[in-house]
């Protein structure tokens, strides 16, 4: 399974990207990111949620590929549902820990 | 023509708001009638609801109500209330920057512009401070501000940025866009998207510097000044006086800002860049500052405030920011004033040149026929 994660927009107006494929990773953390996707109930979740644009707010754009299945979505800081945010933070925080040089 | 106290007639609205609020019960009334006759004169848009804002302003001097209220690293809002308004203050710098700055905030709207907080009615002014876990952001979601704690999660050598109540022109900024919600309620895409991030830049810095009674030459024009950490090499996330030079980071990149039309940047991203595009205007305003000297709340601001209540609109653009701006300068300070020139100036060494120089405003037009220069305002 794989997860490619956009980040744009904030206050800085900055972008994070973060492309991960979950076999590669420890199997703990997998199953982290397994459940969080499973939480969100990622696939049945609607396309565009982002429908306006919040001053200073992220928009996230989360793909999860498997090989069976593909589903893109488009959410931001003000229009995710609360089951999606934990997703949105572990993304977030891992995406963060590419910047090092 | 209507019938005119001497006085009154000359007098700029600042002034006959400052009587409305401060003046004997027959300075009150007069003032209030000169500014009802001016605004029908005018014509304006919005002038039956200035006039209403004015009287309720009146009506509720200090009307200032705070609440702060923790997420406690989550991401449900508003969170805990954890400060209202009087309250004491916390052990928790977050949750008092977020009350005093955004008390500060208000203040500066009040004193200078006479507005009663955020809808110009005293709508109570909401802070969420601890919003989710190494959350690098503040925003406004349309009712309230939210800020993250930045890299609180990191240990101290990968941390990028300190919380994000730190800088009291982040909290200025988050609570103009509130306002700006209200009055011309730009869209916040492309170029009217870069205008109401350029006022929420203008006015958060406009909160420092009047905290700080700095003049325009004495303020450092710094968006976002003691966010970064010390492993970061920058002073801020943007520089008004010199777009592009607020930060240049092996980790970060360099600070994208154009400061100059020929270099406006077309993106997709970031809402067609409305943070990046944001630096040709918020340029235009330090030049415009810089020109006037003294205050920058004094003049510019006043020229910025007047231009975001009563001129702009939903999808305006740079070319319409500049020509707004130089109508309201007119409006202000009088057609071919120093202020109107200054105006000018700060667009034209952006890029933007003022529509056909038209003389500027139908009451100064009107008025200079009668001999009346609105340079006597002053
Ligand atoms: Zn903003």
């Amino acid at each position: 399974m794989k997860i490619l994660f956009e980040r744009t927009g904030g206050i800085m107006g900055s972008k994070s990207v973060l492309n991960i494929k979950l076999e590669d990773l420890p199997s703990n953390e997998a199953d982290t990111l397994r459940k969080l996707l499973s939480d969100a109930d990622f696939f049945s979740l609607s396309e565009d949620l982002a429908v306006h644009p919040s001053p200073d707010a992220f928009h996230y754009t989360i793909t999860v590929a498997t090989d069976t299945i593909q589903h893109t979505i488009h959410t931001s800081d003000t229009t995710a549902a609360q089951e999606l945010r934990p997703l949105l933070q572990e993304l977030s925080q891992r995406a963060r820990t590419l910047r090092r040089p | 023509m209507h019938t005119c106290h001497s006085i009154f007639c000359i007098t700029p609205p600042h002034m006959l708001q400052e009587i409305v609020r401060n003046g004997s019960a027959t300075q009150r009334d007069i003032a209030l009638r000169t500014l009802i006759t001016s605004e029908q004169f005018r014509g304006q848009r919005r002038a039956m609801k200035t006039m209403a804002a004015f009287m309720s302003a009146a009506a509720e001097t200090g009307n200032k109500r705070r609440a702060v209220y923790d997420a406690k690293l989550g991401s449900e809002l508003p969170g805990t209330l954890v400060r209202s308004e009087g309250d004491h203050a916390s052990s928790d710098p977050a949750i008092n920057e977020a009350y005093d700055g955004s008390g500060i905030t208000y203040d500066l709207f009040f004193d200078i512009f006479g507005r009663n907080s955020i809808d110009n009615k005293g709508l109570k002014l909401d802070s969420t401070v601890h919003f989710q876990k190494g959350y690098d952001n503040a925003f406004w979601d349309g009712k309230q501000m939210v800020y993250g704690d930045g890299d609180e999660d990191l240990p101290a050598a990968e941390r990028l940025f300190n919380r994000f109540t730190i800088s009291l022109d982040i909290i200025g900024h988050e609570l103009t866009h509130g306002v700006t919600q209200y009055e011309a309620n730009l869209a916040y895409w492309d170029q009217a998207g870069a205008l109401n991030e350029s006022l929420s830049d203008v006015f958060g810095s406009l909160v420092k510097q009047y905290q700080r009674k700095q003049t325009a030459s004495q303020a450092d024009w710094i968006i976002g000044e003691g966010l970064f950490t010390s492993n970061v090499k920058g002073v801020g996330i943007r520089s008004m006086k010199a777009p592009g030079t607020a930060y240049d980071d092996p980790i970060l990149g360099k600070d994208p800002q154009p400061g100059h039309m020929k270099d406006y940047v077309r993106t997709v991203e970031d809402n067609g860049g409305v943070h990046i595009n944001s630096g040709i205007p918020n340029r235009a305003f330090y030049i415009t500052a810089i020109e006037l000297g003294g205050n920058a709340w004094e003049k510019a601001g006043r020229i910025w405030y007047k231009t975001l209540t009563e001129k702009l609109q939903e999808r305006s653009t740079f070319q319409q920011g500049c020509d707004l701006t130089y109508e309201a300068a007119g409006e202000l300070f009088g057609a071919n004033s120093l202020e109107q020139q200054a105006v000018k100036k700060g667009w034209a060494e952006v890029g933007i040149s003022v529509a056909g120089d038209a003389p500027s405003g139908c009451l100064s037009t009107v008025l200079s026929v009668f001999g009346i220069s609105l340079r006597a305002e002053k």
